[in-house]
């Protein structure tokens, strides 16, 4: 395995201080080595000399890291493993090939849009049409092999359609002075309609135009698994998307998609036309609160008590802690409360990680459901469709009450 | 190791609890240092019975046992040898009681000592060692290295704390040192020799620590100075005055370079020296306390001085300290971290020593540390990848290591000996006291089962 100057040097400064423990949410629920970040760093060591080759154990360590960067976050020597465990996934896939699967689902249907929405519409009638609940009732699923069960009721309640479709291209508010060009995120496209029409609603109402220029899905998933072909092809596909409008702001409502889009200027040489629009991209509150400085009234219904988690790449672009949090105090007030430090960390959805690591994902949210039994909040916030998604089912299975919307959404509906 | 033996250990653990691929084993086979050693097999046991299996079985094959918890420690002294079972205890990890009417905590030794921390502290406890590592390292390898942190000046290490432990001896008994009560002279002084046995003398599987009411006041002070020896000497009139602060950090010229440049927070490029002073107690005693510690810093030429009561306000004069670790790693990316102490009255001339130290070899040499104990963290910043380097920063470390006897101090104040400064340990302790830690070490572990090969050779 051969790294780049910038990463050979990070591993370089790794000095196995174990730092990362504290901040690993894998080795928190471990407690084992080659989950944590320096073990993984050890290892890289022993493959970049030679001294390990990839075999399917390896490959397994790997292929387990919520690459949510806490770590790095954390790290005295500002290593980023999240970066390096990416940069060995690459190393997999050139070494030993996509698993079958992924290549499948990354080099078909991601770069396919018509094909991802045919594929969309055949599980969207699946779960619609009653065929679902006979294949639960009829316990088919139990002779599936192991977990299928639960995997399956980890799938997205897919959305009638598609919301790209359904929105007209360009959205005018009163008196326009802004240009907007919005990415929908394939979770908003295909799933959570609502969370795309409160962006809508919010902007256009706050004399924003919006754009929906042609796009599709941002690459994370095929990047996360080391498929750095698939990931550039869709990036290109995506930049000049949404570059030629040349819109005043690019605005993302989901915190993996816009982490991905952030370091497209980093990953694939466009010649620099990204890099240029980079400072225009950012998350929808970042934009109401910087760039809007929206003032919102206190919400004249109660929505009872609200709290907010921290999407993983939500918390390190600018304001991402913040603004999320000025925004749900300016509806809910008082009534906003804060999740205890150790609850704030990664939901553990991270993308197909839920599927792959059922178990484990279950553990890394287990602090998160335990703080929220004792908050019994009526709302969980956040700023992420993935981790939405994830959250919905982990708080389904605690029995608890409380409903997980986007920040945006909760805005839209109390104003 | 044989196959018979795996499978007896996996009957006594359960499977799952037994590392064997060589991915698993290579992510125990370091420490917070660069050395290294891949274990034949990794365990983590889940009680003191199956330690003491492992142990038992460990007497009868012939294989060498490398206890460790976190693996945070910085001599070496967790780091297994080929052919050794490195045994984890960090699955061990249940606060068994906190008792505020015995002032005490009953402890497993996986427990990692923040969450101890935050754990006692709820109930209006304290207990005060603080190793630097302390949100992740664990009780266990606290107890067995002795580790002390920046209280130590004011509230002592580990083994201050330390009331009794239940052992597994190296021939697989379960033993039990001290008890419940701060008074126990029954006997030999079993728990004083255990703390600090580095994982030799016995695998500690319970741990009883004694507790103080929390402090229920903290002032921080933040004191720059020209000159390092203006430092020193305003320490020596605080403690002139009857004030021992909880926290005395000591930043030298150079590290407080570093983290300007990395940080910019307006420090001054051209101060000899940085003081950040904490007082705690009764909140009346801190305000009094900390009227004396200004008093002393300005009779003692400090250029500027900046005090602080409430939280956000100390975690800001707090930022350059924390930054330190980061700071210096800028320049190279190596850090070796060396802890040799002197009295305290020594302190300006260490600090001298170790600046033509650093100069003689042409190294990165900042030093920052717990002034109030002596404890000075002299780090040399290398690039491991540079053997030229390496070989100075090692003729450095040896220098300094005479620096501090030299001037009545000792080889490592909290860090432990392990491998690191086992060729360097006669230095300190003489032909005859290494002669009289092998006898009891061959007294009680006669087929040099636990941690062979650290500290001394057998």
């Amino acid at each position: 395995m051969k790294l780049n100057e910038t990463q050979e040097q990070m591993i370089n400064r790794c000095s196995r201080c174990g730092s990362c423990q504290a901040h690993c949410p894998l080795y928190l629920a471990t407690g084992v080595e080659p989950l944590v970040a320096r073990g993984k760093v050890e290892l890289l060591e022993h493959l970049i000399e030679g001294r390990l080759e990839w075999n399917d154990k390896l490959a397994e360590v790997f292929s387990t890291c919520l690459l949510c960067g806490n770590c790095g976050d954390n790290c005295p020597n500002q290593v980023r493993v999240d970066h390096l465990v990416r940069e060995a996934r690459r190393d997999l896939v050139a070494a030993r090939g996509l698993p079958v699967i992924k290549r499948t689902v990354f080099q078909q249907l991601l770069k396919n849009d018509g094909r991802l929405s045919a594929a969309a519409r055949l599980v969207c009638f699946y779960q619609r049409s009653g065929i679902q609940r006979l294949v639960r009732a009829g316990k088919v699923l139990n002779l599936l092999p192991g977990g299928l069960t639960v995997k399956e009721s980890l799938l997205p309640r897919l959305a009638a359609g598609e919301f790209r479709k359904l929105v007209p291209r360009v959205n005018r508010g009163k008196k326009s002075t802004l240009r907007v060009a919005y990415f929908t995120g394939c979770m908003t496209n295909y799933v959570f309609h609502r969370t795309g029409r409160s962006v809508l609603n919010l902007l256009t109402g706050n004399g924003v135009e919006v754009t929906i220029p042609e796009q599709g899905c941002c690459g994370l998933p095929a990047l996360a698994a080391g498929d750095y072909d698939t990931a550039g092809e869709l990036a290109r596909r995506n930049i000049a998307g949404f570059t030629q409008s040349e819109p005043d702001y690019i605005v993302v409502d989901c915190a993996s998609c816009l982490g991905t889009l952030l370091e497209y200027p980093r990953l694939f040489d466009d010649g620099g036309t990204f890099a240029r629009a980079e400072e225009k991209v950012m998350d929808i509150s970042r934009f109401l609160v910087e760039v809007l400085d929206i003032k919102l009234p206190p919400a004249t219904k109660d929505a009872g008590i609200v709290t907010y988690h921290d999407p993983c790449h939500l918390k390190r672009t600018p304001g991402g802690k913040e603004y999320p949090r000025a925004l749900l105090k300016m509806v809910s007030g008082p009534r906003f409360v804060e999740l205890p430090a150790d609850a704030g960390r990664c939901c553990g959805s991270a993308g197909s990680f839920n599927l792959e690591h059922y178990r484990l994902s279950r553990e890394v949210v287990k602090p998160k459901i335990r703080a929220l039994e004792v908050m019994q909040p009526d709302i969980i916030a956040t700023g992420c469709p993935a981790c939405m998604l994830h959250l919905e089912h982990a708080i389904k299975d605690a029995s608890l009450p409380a409903r997980v919307v986007h920040t945006v959404e909760l805005l839209n509906i109390l104003t | 190791m044989d196959k018979d033996t795996v499978k007896k250990i996996k009957s006594v653990v359960g499977s799952e609890y037994v590392l064997e691929s060589p991915e698993e084993r290579i992510c125990y086979s370091y420490d917070g240092t660069a050395r290294r050693g891949i274990p034949a097999l990794v365990v983590l046991p889940g009680n003191a019975r199956e330690v003491a299996e492992i142990v038992r079985l460990a007497n009868e094959k012939g294989f060498p046992i490398f206890p460790r918890g976190a693996g945070t420690g910085l001599s070496g002294g967790s780091v297994p040898a080929e052919q050794g079972l490195a045994m984890v205890l960090s699955r061990m990890n249940r606060i068994l009681e906190i008792s505020r009417d015995d002032l005490l905590a009953v402890v497993e030794p996986g427990v990692v000592t923040g969450r101890l921390h935050r754990a006692v502290e709820k109930e209006g406890l304290f207990y005060p060692p603080d190793p630097s590592s302390l949100q992740t390292c664990t009780i266990g390898g606290n107890v067995a290295e002795n580790a002390g942190g920046p209280r130590a000046f004011k509230y002592g290490v580990t083994r201050d704390y330390v009331l009794g432990l239940e052992v597994v001896t190296p021939t697989g008994e379960i033993i039990n040192t001290g008890g419940r009560t701060v008074k126990n002279v029954t006997g030999y002084d079993l728990t004083g020799l255990l703390t600090g046995s580095e994982g030799t003398l016995g695998i500690i599987t319970r741990i009883t620590l004694r507790l103080v009411p929390k402090p229920r006041a903290v002032q921080t002070a933040l004191a720059v100075y020209n000159r390092v020896e203006d430092a020193a000497s305003t320490v020596t009139a605080m403690i002139r005055r009857g004030i021992i602060p909880a926290t005395l950090e000591l930043m030298d010229r150079i590290t407080i370079r570093c983290v300007e440049n990395y940080l910019r927070l307006g420090l001054p490029m051209d101060a000899g020296a940085i003081l950040l002073i904490e007082v705690d107690g009764l909140p009346a005693q801190v305000a009094e306390e900390m009227k004396l510690v200004e008093d002393a810093c300005r009779q003692n030429s400090c250029r500027a001085l900046q005090t602080a009561t409430d939280a956000a306000e100390r975690e800001r004069l707090w930022k350059a300290r924390r930054a330190v670790s980061t700071a210096i790693v800028q320049i190279k990316p190596t850090k070796i971290s060396e802890d040799a102490t002197v009295p305290r009255s020594k302190i300006p001339e260490m600090v001298e020593r170790l600046k033509s130290i650093g100069e003689k070899y042409g190294l990165h040499l900042p030093v920052f540390g717990h002034a109030g104990d002596g404890n000075l963290h002299p780090n040399i910043l290398v690039d491991k990848r540079d053997p030229v380097e390496m070989e100075k920063a090692e003729k450095a470390v040896q220098e300094i290591f005479r620096a501090a006897l030299d001037l009545g101090g000792t080889l490592s104040g909290e860090h432990g000996v392990g491998l690191l400064k086992k060729p360097y340990l006669e230095w300190e302790a003489g032909a005859g006291g290494i002669e009289y830690m092998k006898a009891i070490k061959k007294a009680v572990d006669p087929r040099n089962v636990l941690n062979p090969g650290k500290i001394f050779q057998v």
